[in-house]
């Protein structure tokens, strides 16, 4: 089989096409484009060529099928239109980067004498909230990163290289912001009542989440593989995205034991960035489990937050 | 029904261009007629009501739509202008009698008296002159740089005046541990013009380029 491989513009980008077995999977034809223009398979997007002016989505070629899949009758000639993704990293790589900064920035504010370079003199009194407010924070990225390499299961094995930059911006900076403002020399406490409700309340959430995401594991085999399920048990029995639902409210329970400006903005934005990605995993269920042709139907759920979304 | 909603949105439109074209010619008149006759120094008061006028009300813009741009480089901009006029301007008058107050007008000014006649003439009578459409893509390439200096340049001048008032300042202890201070969101936002007038400069560069081009072909 004779595979021709165009950019976008129709621009050839491997000279002279490549040379086939019939019986090729996606996958080796990745190899061979690996070999001939040094893109790794993990930055290249492969796509049928779809007709000039139509606002069709292209058909993605899925690395384990086989070419012949993709050609039309017996055709024995395949055009691929090849994009280059640009460098990626592994999820894991990924979310490992985003969550050591918070991990490691945090305790810098506690135990280390950084308030004198903002101008504040004299001793610093630590208040209890102060030091549970350390630990619950180090536990929760903690929790992340061993949740990061011993529970989830990715079904995307790799993000482009520069979402590490613009999520560890995110991360380390408002880590840093809130932790400023937690454990600054001024800082005020609330009081001893609002404190346990909000890590009481903040610590069973993060119990609510790990469960969560155990169960979200389960839906997918050991590959990754296996496409989408409806997430059934526990929480997920109301809510389609359980998952977000205790990871905002937990941060809730932070910050009524904390009480600081800068959390609940993290919260809002936070909670803003997972009711997109909520409505679009919902409605992906939906379309996907739409009850016709034997396919069970989705059931009524709320989507993020109930009761209002 | 709906060919009377489009007409009283065609009409709003008209109005709103033409006020804020005769809103930012009133500025460019009074700022020159100030300069002739009694020195830059005065040129700020002078200028002061239609200019906060003109510049408040582009904030419709926003969420009208009344111009089609993304929005990552509409609320910058307005943003940007909202800052020096409210945030610096009226706020410090310490820096109204600068030099860097003429530029920054004059340079507004011009911009916007074309812009606002070539979107105002759009909306009445579907078209603008070509010569128009010309300026509304061109006088950036100098009005641009002129006015992002004067921004820049009054942020700069003002920063000693922020630092010794406490105005728009929130000082720790508070129950909602929070605290503002106004002379580094100052200097955050000088440097968020690091980036962002590239940004700008090339973003209107390509407009240019397609608007100018598409009328070629027409």
């Amino acid at each position: 089989m004779k595979v021709a491989v165009v950019s976008r513009s129709g621009r050839e980008v491997v000279k002279g096409g490549i040379q086939l077995d019939d019986s090729a999977t996606v996958a080796d034809l990745q190899e061979a484009i690996h070999k001939r223009t040094k893109k790794h398979p993990s930055r290249q997007r492969l796509t049928l060529p779809v007709q000039p002016g139509s606002k069709e989505r292209p058909v993605v070629l899925n690395y384990k099928k086989s070419l012949k899949d993709f050609t039309s009758g017996n055709s024995e000639t395949l055009t691929v239109v090849f994009k280059d993704l640009g460098p990626q990293v592994s999820y894991r790589t990924l979310f490992f980067f985003e969550y050591l900064g918070p991990l490691l920035l945090y305790p810098v504010f506690y135990y280390f004498p950084v308030y004198q370079y903002f101008g504040y003199k004299g001793e610093r009194v630590i208040h209890p909230v102060q030091t549970y407010a350390l630990y619950y924070w180090c536990f929760h990225y903690a929790k992340r990163i061993l949740e990061t390499f011993f529970v989830h299961r990715f079904s995307h094995a790799t993000s482009p290289l520069s979402n590490v930059f613009r999520n560890c911006a995110y991360y380390w900076t408002f880590g840093s912001y809130i932790a400023y403002y937690v454990n600054h020399p001024h800082y005020t406490p609330v009081g001893d009542l609002q404190m346990k409700i909000g890590f009481g309340f903040g610590i069973l959430c993060q119990i609510s989440n790990f469960y969560c995401h155990i169960i979200l594991k389960n839906l997918r085999r050991p590959d990754g593989e296996g496409g989408y399920q409806i997430p059934k048990g526990f929480l997920f029995n109301i809510v389609t995205c359980a998952n977000y639902t205790t990871e905002i409210y937990q941060w809730l329970g932070f910050n009524i034991a904390t009480q600081t400006i800068a959390g609940y903005i993290f919260l809002v934005v936070a909670t803003f960035i997972m009711t997109n990605w909520a409505f679009a995993k919902h409605r992906r269920l939906k379309k996907l489990f739409d009850g016709k042709d034997g396919r069970p139907r989705y059931p009524r759920r709320w989507i993020i937050l109930p009761p209002f979304l | 029904m709906a060919g009377f909603f489009s007409l009283l949105r065609r009409l709003y439109l008209t109005a709103y261009n033409f006020t804020l074209f005769v809103g930012w010619f009133q500025v460019l008149f009074t700022v020159l007629k100030t300069l002739k006759e009694s020195g830059h120094e005065n040129v700020y008061h002078a200028a002061e009501k239609p200019l906060l006028f003109a510049q408040t009300a582009a904030v419709l813009e926003n969420d009208e739509g009344l111009v089609r741009s993304p929005v990552t480089a509409t609320v910058p901009q307005i943003g940007s202008r909202l800052f020096l006029v409210w945030g610096i301007l009226w706020s410090f008058p310490e820096t109204r009698t600068h030099l860097l107050v003429i530029s920054l007008l004059i340079s507004w000014s011009i911009t916007e008296i074309i812009r606002y006649l070539f979107f105002g003439l759009k909306e009445a009578f579907g078209s603008a002159p070509s010569w128009l459409l010309w300026l509304r893509y061109s006088t950036f390439l100098v009005l641009y740089l002129t006015g992002i200096s004067s921004e820049v340049g009054l942020i700069y001048i003002a920063l000693p005046f922020i630092k010794a008032s406490d105005k728009y300042c929130i000082r720790m202890p508070n129950k909602w541990n929070f605290s503002f201070d106004y002379y580094c969101a100052a200097i955050a936002i000088m440097g968020i013009y690091v980036p962002g007038s590239p940004h700008m400069y090339t973003y209107m560069l390509a407009q240019r380029k397609r608007a100018l081009s598409k009328s070629k072909k027409d």
